[in-house]
Order: structure tokens, then C-alpha cells, then sequence
């Protein structure tokens, strides 16, 4: 086995802000007081999930979140996940599964073997939980197998699976039609999920304070939408590389005040790079979208090489977990559990409305034409990561769907009788291959292979663009 | 009717599958077609509807169905919408599909934007197994059986949703006769034989697929010999196997395919629906706690890794001991995560039950088989074949 074998550390990305430099450190704070607590053992800590509406329940009840994909994500970003990977492999687990899940089920595998964290694992490592919670969604399989799969080496650590559906878009069908049962169930799994982590801690939930977090939670949501909305700014003053860093306080801090004073202070610092006419790039060329997919951890330099030929990227599909409350159709509510049942639900069904009145749109689609609009953007960038089918599927049909619907950019073509002539065309796209943190699926030079060619193709449609 | 008479035309609708299907559609009838075992087909029988399975095809290479679907996708699934996105299935009026896995769910808009069927509705079929999750079940079903009387312009009565239940309880029994035939040793069904007549009936309606298992359950009890000549008991494990090649194989390399616990196999097939009581709610039961996929957590109730996997993989050993299994065959297709993450514990499960396992993880491609000959010849000799 190569397990002590480690990559080349790569070189570290120039970020357009002060805020998006500090998360670095931040990531490594919180993972250091992971292990901390275990090793003074007064709080509970639990393996969690991302986007699953809960983290407000978790603090309220002084439960630490380990958030397992954000410890496979700084194994990737450090190219350090391949020791991990090979553990997996070795179990039987095929590399075209969640490499997340997979970094994360070779680390658990390896450190309950030893019985202490292995050989110098990144940041300190991840710390033994008391408990694990998992979700069933309708967004990803791995998020109910993981633990699942991991509990096999540590049997003593149990497993509450909280299931958060929501209603699938479908173009016939008014969503309001099923939420009512939906929001139903939604409120009695996380009602369940309270009463588990009362058995586990051992204490009564306090609901004032959940309250107080809950609303810290959505004055935080709304401060994130209103933060990223100034990025629609000429030039843009922060793209998706600072976005990459920017997601830590929004997936794995929300309901803390730190998560609040952040966005407050982002803001403040985009105001005033806009103020001076500061963009991310100095001669922005071209304006695109990351439009789907997670990033390639170990490659975030990539963003720096886009911003080398002037293009930057004001906004991102990627998580942007928040749409603005108060354009939620969501009944108000004085209950906590029911207001986050109700946010779950508003979040999800967020761009159904506006897609159903454009003939052919769908939900991500129209959110790519509503950004592309929003954010005068000149072209898309996706990124497929081989092993994730919950956020890579169906990205090559979204670009499709787009270009037959949405044709914005007036082109000057050389029609048949050899005159120029206007033509309206699609959105130039490009697709990026790789992998979140499966550094062997990723190669630099055919990744700016590709990235030259797309910024040929991105000046080609500046020069003839005929309005 | 002769048994070779028989399996000819078996394996004529094998290879012609839906022809029978299109014919009723030109009759007027509406086909409605589906992916995967949750998908309640109670209640399109019960709307007046013929339930119609899609199929992929491992011979024929995903061409069109890659200009629009990522390949991380499920290879069979992919094999199911290429042919469908190329016509094969054009006589379909609609299609359903359930919340079973993330190639599902993430490819629900490209399946219906993309093909050209006036109906489809996705049944969203919760992960765990818990009262909340059976109320919120039933609603879903309500919800399908909305949709359902929208497209037919009739309501479907209690006494329609009995009958169906009944009608394809019928089904799943005549299923269980089927592989009572496989426990003589040598088998006097083979496994070839009975993957053919399978995937037949679930492309026709059920009262038509009740006649045909009835045909061939008479013609092999007939028999005065096994197809095959003995060799190691083989069960078959994983999901949906809608080709004949795997199974083929083993027996071509002197195996006999006698069980399985696969997706339109045992798996789902002998779990039947409660006949009494309100139907929506014995459907739910059925669908949502009797189907034994891994896309469902169940929860550790015993504390301990030997008790969990011996809870939630019980069906595994018992019919490797009711079918006398010498082995297994773990037939996983890339990009499955339901299945890709249980492969460990699936291992494990197979040693405490001392039933030699081989796993492959398959690509749904018959460039393939190849490869997967030379690993199964090796494994039947290790378990002395």
C-alpha cells in the first residue's frame, strides 16, 4: 500500500478578498476544537451532513457538528486523499462511489484500527463521534450509506437517518399540491431528531434558544443573499474561487454568530472594493458562471488561471444554499421546527414558479437564465466530478435545455449571399472533467487545454458580437 | 403446449420485447411505462392502464443517450433511456419513476423534457421505514392515484385497487412456483430459462403474464430431465437484471443458477400485498418495508455489526439455505452507490453465513463478458465446480 505516499502540496490561490483568505485558518480552528472536546469530552459530537436544515437543533443542544465532507474536502484541497481512498479500495468499495464518502470511510476504517488518528493526518484529523446523523434526501444516496457503511468498524456509535424529501419539480403539477404532507413529515423528523439527541446528551431541548438561533440562521441567510448580490457589480469584486472559501461559514457555521459576523464584514469589504471599482480581475474581459458542479479541491488554482485571461466569475450555482426569505411563499409560523420544515421546502421549490411560465424552462435552467441575466454573464463553466451523481447529473442536459430555449447573444455571421448577417446565439459553455478529490482523475495541462480554448471561443463572440 | 414450443416463443417475446405491448397500445390502450421495483404497479393496473417495465439492452451501444446524460450515471440506466430516447419504447403513453437512486432523481427533467410521452409522474418513495414515513407514503400514493385517474378520465375505486392487488399477488405467487422448480438438483428449471420468462411478464399485462408463468410452471413439471447438468448451486445478488448473459454464463461454465436476491427476481417479487384492510396503506407496507433494497436505511436495532448485517441481509441466507446454495455471485453495476456502499458488509454478511461469495462490479456492456468469463470460470472451480 502507498498510504504514506502523498501528493505535491499545491500551490496556494491568490483570492480577490480578505475574507475569503481567513477561511483557511477558520476550517482549521474548528477542526482543532473537534479534538479538542473529544479529549475533554463535556460535548457531544456528531458526524453530519451538509444542507440538511438541522444545524440550528445541533447548537441549540451543544452538540459540535463534524462535518465529514468538509473533512474529505481538506483532504482534497491538501492532496491528501488518496492514502484514504486506497483504504476504501481495499475494503471492496468501488472508486466510481462518492470519493467523500469513501476518503471518509478509509480514514474511520484506519483510525479504529489503530485506535489513535493515522500517521499524520490532515489538520489533526477527524475526531471519533458519540453519535452519527445521516439523512435520506432526494438528493444523495451516499448521505444514507456512509455512516451506514462506517458504523461497520465502529458498531458502539449510533445512527439516526433523518429523511428530508421534497417534491420534485414537475411540470404539471403545482408543488403546493403535496407540500402540505410534505412540510408534515418533514416537522416530525426533525421533531424525531430532537428527541434522539435529547437520549444522546442526555438534556432537554431548550426552544427559546433554538428560536433565537433560527433567527440568527435566517438574518444570516438573508445577509448572504444580500452580500452576494453586490457581486452583480462591473468588475466584479469577488468570484467563485473566493466563493469556494466563502461556503465554509454558509455550510458548516450557519446559526453562529461568527457566520454572521463574517457575511457583515464580506459585505462591508465589497462595498468598498466597489466603491474604488476593484474587480477580481484588473481588465475584466469576460464575465462567466460556475453553472453546476462541486470543484476539484486540489485545483482551485484553475480559478486563478481563468482570472489570468480576465475572465471572472460574479456568480455560482455551486453553494448558493440560500434564496431570499421574503420571496418565499412560505406560511409564517411562532414554532422553530415548522419554520425550518418550511424554509427546507421554500428553498427547494424556490425557481418552480418562474419556470413553469417559460415555455420549456425547468427549475435549473431557469436559474441559469435569471443569473445569466442578473450578472450580465458572457458564458458557463461546469465542472462533472466523476464519482458524484447528486450535483453532476444532469448538466449536460441543463446546457442543452439552455441552448434551445435562450439564444441572448447577437452574433455577426456570413450568411449564404456572403453578407454579414445577425444571428442569435446560445451561451458559449464549457465542461471541466475531474473529480472533487480523486486527484488521479484530474490533469492540469488538459484542463488549460480546455480553458484556452473556451477564452478563444469567449473573444471570438466579444469581436462579433453585434449588439 | 410442448415445452420447446414454449420456450420458442418465450424466447421470441424475450427478444421482441414489447411487441405485445405495442400491439394493445394500437388496440387502444394506454401502456404506461416504468423504472425499478418501487413504482406501486397495483395501481396503474387499477387506472386501466398496462404496467410496462423499461428495459435496457447490453448489446446495443449507448449512443444518442450520451449526448444528454452524464456517464457517472447507472450503466443499465443508461441502457434503459438511450433505447428509449432512440424510440424502442415509443408506444408508451407515460412513464413513472420512483425515488430509488440518484441516477433516478437527478435525470427525472432529462427523461421528461427529452421524450415525447404526454404523461409522467415520479413517485417519491421515502428512505426509512417508520410510521411517519408510511403516513407520508400513503399520501404520495393518493397523489399517484390523482395523477393516474387525470390521465385515464376515470377514478379508480377501492374495489379496482383489491382487484389489481390480487391479480399481481397472483403473479408474485406464481413467481414463487417458478423457483420451487429450481430446487431439484440439477435444477429442472434454469436459471436462462427462468431470467427469460421474468423479464417476458413484466412487459406484459399481468393477467396475460399469469397465463404465460402458468404455461411454463405445467411445461417443466412435465419434464423428465434438468436442462443442466449438476453443478454448483449459484445465487445471484444485486439489483435489476433484465439480460440473460450472467446467468447464462455461470451455466454455460457448468453452474446452475438456482436463486437470487435481485431487483426483478426474488427480491421484490415474492413480497406480497396485504389483501385485507384499506389497500393504499397495504400497498405503502409493501412497496416501502417489504422491498428489501439498500436505497431504504434500516437502523441498526441490534447494537452490533454481526446483528445488523444478519437483519438487514436475512433474505440473503435464508434462501441461500431453502435453495442449498454452494455460492454467490454479488453482481454490482459502477456507479451504484446503494449498492456500491454495502459491498463490505455485504462480504462480511456472506462469511458468517460460510457461503463463498465472488463480487463483480459490471459495466452493463457485453464487451464485458469477457472478463466476467474468466473470473466466474475461476470461481466455480475454487468452489469446486
Amino acid at each position: 500500500m502507498t498510504e504514506e505516499q502523498k501528493e505535491a502540496k499545491p500551490k496556494k490561490r491568490m483570492t480577490a478578498t480578505k475574507a475569503a483568505a481567513s477561511i483557511g485558518p477558520l476550517v482549521k480552528e474548528f477542526i482543532t476544537e473537534t479534538l479538542k472536546a473529544r479529549a475533554e469530552g463535556k460535548q457531544k459530537l456528531a458526524y453530519t451532513f451538509i444542507v440538511c436544515h438541522h444545524e440550528e437543533i445541533l447548537r441549540a443542544m451543544d452538540v459540535i457538528p463534524i462535518w465529514t465532507e468538509n473533512f474529505a474536502g481538506v483532504c482534497g484541497a491538501k492532496r491528501d486523499a488518496e492514502r484514504f481512498l486506497q483504504r476504501a479500495e481495499s475494503l471492496g468499495l468501488s472508486r466510481s462511489l462518492c470519493t467523500y464518502a469513501l476518503c471518509g470511510i478509509g480514514f474511520d476504517q484506519w483510525r479504529e484500527e489503530l485506535g489513535e488518528m493515522p500517521p499524520d493526518s490532515p489538520w489533526g484529523g477527524m475526531a471519533r463521534p458519540d453519535f452519527m446523523i445521516s439523512s435520506g434526501q432526494i438528493l444523495c444516496d451516499p448521505r444514507s450509506k456512509w455512516y451506514q457503511a462506517s458504523q461497520q468498524f465502529m458498531p458502539d456509535v449510533p445512527i439516526y437517518n433523518i429523511d428530508l424529501p421534497y417534491p420534485l419539480f414537475q411540470r404539471d403539477q403545482d408543488h403546493r399540491e403535496v407540500w402540505g404532507y410534505y412540510h408534515k413529515y418533514i416537522v416530525k423528523q426533525l421533531r424525531g431528531l430532537v428527541a434522539f439527541v435529547e437520549e444522546q446528551t442526555k438534556k432537554k431541548m431548550d426552544y427559546d434558544r433554538l428560536r433565537e438561533l433560527v433567527d440568527l440562521s435566517d438574518r444570516t441567510w438573508n445577509l448572504i443573499d444580500e452580500t452576494y448580490r453586490l457581486r452583480k457589480a462591473v468588475p466584479c469584486p469577488m468570484g467563485t474561487g473566493d466563493a469556494m472559501n466563502t461556503m465554509v461559514p454558509i455550510c458548516f457555521m450557519m446559526a453562529t454568530q461568527r457566520a454572521y459576523d463574517f457575511f457583515v464584514e464580506l459585505k462591508k469589504e465589497l462595498e468598498e472594493k466597489i466603491a474604488r471599482g476593484e474587480g477580481e480581475v484588473e481588465n475584466e474581459k469576460y464575465r462567466l458562471m460556475w453553472g453546476g458542479g462541486l470543484p476539484a479541491w486540489y485545483a482551485l488554482n484553475d480559478f486563478n488561471y481563468f482570472n489570468s485571461k480576465g475572465a471572472s466569475f460574479p456568480v455560482e450555482t455551486t453553494y448558493r444554499m440560500v434564496a431570499p426569505l421574503h420571496e418565499m411563499d412560505i406560511p409564517e409560523t411562532k414554532d422553530p421546527i415548522e419554520h425550518l420544515a418550511w424554509r427546507w421546502l421554500g428553498y427547494w421549490t424556490f425557481w418552480y414558479d418562474k419556470a413553469r411560465k417559460r415555455p420549456d424552462s425547468e427549475p435549473d435552467v431557469e436559474r441559469l437564465i435569471n443569473w445569466i441575466e442578473e450578472y450580465k454573464i458572457d458564458g458557463i463553466v461546469m465542472h462533472e466530478a466523476f464519482s458524484c451523481r447528486t450535483w453532476h447529473v444532469g448538466l449536460i442536459w441543463q446546457l442543452h435545455q439552455l441552448g434551445k430555449i435562450y439564444k441572448p447573444i447577437p452574433l455577426y455571421v456570413v450568411g449564404k449571399d456572403g453578407k454579414k448577417e445577425v444571428v442569435m446565439k446560445e451561451l458559449p459553455s464549457l465542461i471541466l472533467e475531474s473529480d472533487i478529490i480523486d486527484i488521479t482523475s484530474y490533469s492540469e495541462v488538459d484542463t488549460r487545454n480546455k480553458i484556452d480554448a473556451f477564452i478563444e471561443t469567449l473573444e471570438s463572440y466579444r469581436l462579433n458580437r453585434a449588439y | 403446449m410442448k415445452i420447446d414450443e414454449v420456450f420458442s416463443m418465450i424466447e421470441n417475446q424475450f427478444n421482441q420485447y414489447g411487441s405485445r405491448a405495442r400491439q394493445l397500445r394500437e388496440e387502444g390502450r394506454k401502456v404506461i411505462g416504468y423504472i425499478c421495483s418501487f413504482v406501486p404497479l397495483e395501481m396503474i393496473t387499477a387506472s386501466g392502464a398496462i404496467p410496462f417495465r423499461v428495459r435496457g439492452n447490453i448489446h446495443e451501444p449507448i449512443t444518442l443517450g450520451d449526448t444528454l446524460l452524464e456517464t457517472i450515471v447507472c450503466p443499465y440506466y443508461r441502457s434503459c433511456f438511450d433505447l428509449s430516447i432512440k424510440g424502442r419504447y415509443e408506444f408508451l403513453s407515460g412513464l413513472v419513476i420512483p425515488h430509488a437512486c440518484d441516477s433516478m432523481v437527478r435525470s427525472y427533467s432529462v427523461w421528461s423534457y427529452s421524450l415525447p410521452y404526454s404523461y409522467f409522474h415520479f413517485v417519491n418513495v421515502p428512505t426509512i421505514c417508520e410510521e411517519s414515513s408510511f403516513e407520508f407514503f400513503e399520501e404520495e400514493l393518493k397523489h399517484f392515484k390523482r395523477s393516474l385517474e387525470r390521465l385515464m378520465d376515470k377514478s379508480i375505486e377501492e374495489e379496482d385497487l383489491l382487484k389489481a392487488i390480487q391479480l399481481h399477488n397472483q403473479n408474485r405467487e406464481k413467481i414463487r412456483a417458478l423457483y420451487e422448480l429450481r430446487k431439484s438438483d440439477p435444477p429442472l428449471l434454469s436459471g436462462t430459462e427462468l431470467m427469460m420468462t421474468l423479464t417476458v411478464g413484466s412487459g406484459l399485462p399481468v393477467d396475460e403474464s399469469n397465463e404465460w408463468f402458468d404455461r411454463v410452471i405445467k411445461a417443466v413439471k412435465g419434464r423428465d430431465a434438468s436442462p443442466l447438468s449438476k453443478g454448483p448451486r449459484i445465487l445471484i445478488d444485486g439489483a435489476c437484471i433484465d439480460h440473460i448473459e450472467l446467468v447464462k454464463l455461470v451455466e454455460e461454465l457448468g453452474g446452475n443458477v438456482v436463486a437470487d436476491t435481485i431487483c426483478n427476481g426474488a427480491r421484490d417479487s415474492f413480497p406480497k400485498t396485504e389483501e385485507s384492510g384499506d389497500p393504499i396503506r397495504a400497498l405503502s407496507h409493501r412497496y416501502l418495508e417489504k422491498l428489501n433494497c439498500p436505497k431504504t436505511y434500516r437502523a441498526n436495532k441490534a447494537g452490533t455489526f454481526e446483528g445488523d448485517i444478519a437483519s438487514r441481509f436475512g433474505d440473503i441466507g435464508a434462501y441461500a439455505k431453502e435453495f442449498r446454495v454452494d455460492g454467490a455471485i454479488l453482481y454490482v453495476y459502477k456507479y451504484c452507490d446503494p449498492f456500491g456502499f454495502e459491498v463490505p458488509a455485504r462480504k462480511a454478511y456472506y462469511q458468517l453465513i460460510r457461503v463463498p461469495m465472488l463480487h463483480l462490479e459490471d459495466t452493463y456492456s457485453a464487451g464485458n463478458l469477457g472478463q466476467l468469463r474468466t473470473r466466474i470460470q475461476a470461481f466455480l472451480e475454487m468452489i469446486g465446480g
